[in-house]
């Protein structure tokens, strides 16, 4: 299980008191109610960073870096409508797993079609794009369905789910990534999509009655027993119990973002900017000489600065948040343990 | 345009064992759809040296006079029997709900079919005629389509990438036998299935829940009860049931027979799409090339 310790967050993320809102926007809440969902603070400088709001359980869970490699044999896979979303959801935590020991994988269900100059140059360069995400991820290897962008409320989900239970088995995954399937109002309906999918692979990649054929040709059942959900931003958010500290791997993050160059608000922006304010004798010194600095910098500053802020309510300087669900109790062994405790003789 | 009609090709046993090494898949629907509309053929190729499989897509629910969770269970006993009659490898339960199949994704089935096509390395398909006219069973569609459409699929290395790191290739189905579920549907090869009619027959008696594979046996203690009997059903429930078949549930059979002096045939739409040793384009060159 990736581990964590208790978050004493309480003080630091008070509720709206009817004055004033965690994000420092005014609030009319009556006092006599209790915040069910919280404001994040935002830079406003990118609406795909971090949701609006937040929901936390009362168990919240602070996940920092675990020292050495303590997950050295399990696999996770990150699986993503679109080459941006892992990126810039989840690219901090995803790291952070692959350098603990983890061995990684990247699944892109879509074929990122909608961004581009063309429908055909927009899916070439996301083809290639995930490959360099991948790559600064650490993941051992990219996949991608193909599925039509924005289209994939179409297809059919079952066959979607299968091909995922397919892998997850082929590549014994113990740790999944994905949007949340219940992300609230979310716009774009491949998350959706992938979540539902995501979420019933899990279940039933482990069970013997499901797709036996794969039994028959060799393959084992996999037991998916973590789960990472993330939000999308801005709109969308989902209840939050973990937290992760991604300081150490905030760079990763970025390079991950910066590898992707067809689609999202990373990739060649920095550059880009940095060539539009030479040419008007100006320049913003952050972005350095030349353009993988530029690049870099554009987006550790203006993306993931609403990754800071959201570490701040923390205590932490960068964070990434999820809706985890560890593994589940062994109730069985609970119960021959209550039994062998309280059983007394006939 | 009028379509020609088809020459008929018959196909006879053929000596020793010709087709050693090869694999066919034969997939249908219901518990006695093979056994009936194809048994003859599957007894006879393996008997040629095909290693063969089956594959059953629905669960048979509506069959066997039971409920409905009954019926599935002894459908699904019952083919795991006939199949180990006619002497297949191994079987494949899909399990969709019958009478139901239009419903399903037919992108999913494909999906599986392909998969398992590719992991038994299948040259051959035995299968529902997808383009059959007057097919009154939608389950027998959508396997049939599902069945064509995993062929074309199965052969590519850009459909379903993940088979491939698997360890599973693209494998291209050669030779498909499409049947047809009643008499009226197109057919272009009559298969001799005269030698193997016995075993046919015992395929048909293990298809208890639905196929008449025990109406022998019932009609045989029907009469008994009114003190009758008929010498055909002999003394015996298995003689009783193979006879019941014989006489009453083959005549089709027989039929198909009769215009090429065959005792007992099966008729297909067979399509051979295995690639020719040598291309057009092969031939042309070596016939035409010049040296520089």
């Amino acid at each position: 299980m990736a581990g964590g310790m208790a978050a004493g967050f309480a003080g630091a993320l008070k509720p709206a008191s009817g004055a004033e809102a965690g994000n420092g926007s005014h609030s009319d809440l009556p006092s006599k109610f209790t915040p069910t969902a919280y404001s994040l603070p935002s830079s406003k400088y990118s609406p795909f960073t971090t949701p609006d709001y937040y929901t936390y359980a009362d168990d919240l869970i602070i996940e920092r870096n675990h020292p050495g490699k303590p997950y050295q044999g399990k696999v996770l896979a990150a699986i993503e409508a679109h080459s941006d979303d892992i990126p810039l959801f989840a690219g901090g935590t995803v790291a952070k797993l692959i350098d603990e020991g983890y061995t990684g994988y990247l699944i892109r269900v879509s074929n990122d079609e909608a961004a581009g100059k063309t429908l055909g140059y927009g899916v070439v360069q996301n083809e290639k794009d995930i490959q360099g995400a991948a790559k600064a991820l650490g993941c051992k290897k990219a996949y991608s369905f193909y599925y039509r962008n924005h289209r994939m409320d179409d297809n059919a989900v079952i066959e979607i789910r299968a091909r995922l239970i397919f892998l997850f088995r082929l590549l014994q995954v113990n740790t999944v990534f994905a949007m949340d399937p219940y992300d609230h109002y979310d716009e774009n309906p491949d998350h959706l999509v992938v979540g539902k999918a995501v979420e019933g692979a899990c279940w039933m990649s482990g069970g013997g009655k499901e797709y036996p054929e794969h039994y028959k040709a060799g393959l084992k059942p996999a037991s998916v027993r973590e789960k990472y959900y993330h939000a999308r931003s801005p709109q969308g958010h989902n209840l939050v119990n973990r937290i992760v500290d991604i300081n150490s791997y905030i760079d990763h993050k970025v390079r991950t973002n910066v590898a992707n160059t067809g689609k999202g608000p990373a990739g060649t922006v920095g550059s880009r900017l940095r060539n539009e304010l030479a040419k008007q004798g100006k320049k913003l010194p952050f972005l350095g000489d030349d353009d993988e600095t530029a690049n870099f910098q554009y987006v550790k500053r203006f993306l993931m600065d609403d990754f800071h802020l959201m570490g701040q309510q923390f205590g932490l300087e960068y964070a990434e948040a999820f809706r985890y669900i560890g593994p589940q109790p062994n109730y069985r062994e609970n119960i021959r343990r209550f039994v062998d405790e309280h059983a007394v003789p006939l | 345009m009028i379509a020609a009609a088809p020459k008929i090709f018959v196909e006879k046993d053929q000596p020793g064992r010709p087709h050693q090494g090869k694999v066919f898949v034969a997939v249908h629907a219901h518990l006695d759809d093979v056994p009936y509309f194809a048994g003859g053929l599957c007894v006879k190729l393996m008997k040629e040296g095909y290693t063969g499989y089956i594959v059953r897509t629905s669960n048979d629910e509506k069959y066997g006079g039971h409920t409905i969770a009954e019926n599935i269970l002894s459908n699904e006993q019952e083919h795991l029997k006939m199949a180990s009659v006619i002497g297949f490898k191994d079987v494949f339960d899909l399990y969709y709900r019958s009478r139901r199949m239009n419903e399903i994704s037919p992108v999913e089935i494909r999906g599986r079919l392909t998969f398992i096509l590719r992991a038994l390395k299948a040259d051959t398909v035995i299968s529902f005629d997808p383009s059959a006219t007057g097919e009154p069973d939608g389950d027998h569609e959508e396997t049939g389509r599902a069945v064509e459409d995993a062929c074309a699929m199965c052969g590519s290395a850009s459909d379903f990438a993940e088979h491939l790191e698997a360890g599973f290739p693209a494998h291209p189905v050669g030779e498909r036998y499409y049947f047809g579920a009643r008499p009226d549907q197109r057919f272009n090869r009559v298969v001799d299935i005269s030698r193997h009619i016995e075993k046919k027959i015992d395929a048909i008696v293990e298809c208890k829940s639905q196929g008449g594979g025990a109406r022998g046996s019932e009609l045989r203690a029907r009469l008994a009860k009114q003190g009758r009997r008929l010498p055909l059903l002999g003394s015996d429930d298995q003689t009783a049931n193979r006879e019941y078949v014989r006489h009453f549930l083959l005549d089709d059979y027989r039929e198909y027979g009769k215009p090429h002096n065959l005792q007992w045939a099966e008729r297909f739409y067979y399509v051979d799409e295995r690639p020719p040793t040598r291309s057009k384009v092969d031939e042309y060159v070596e016939r035409n090339s010049v040296r520089i």
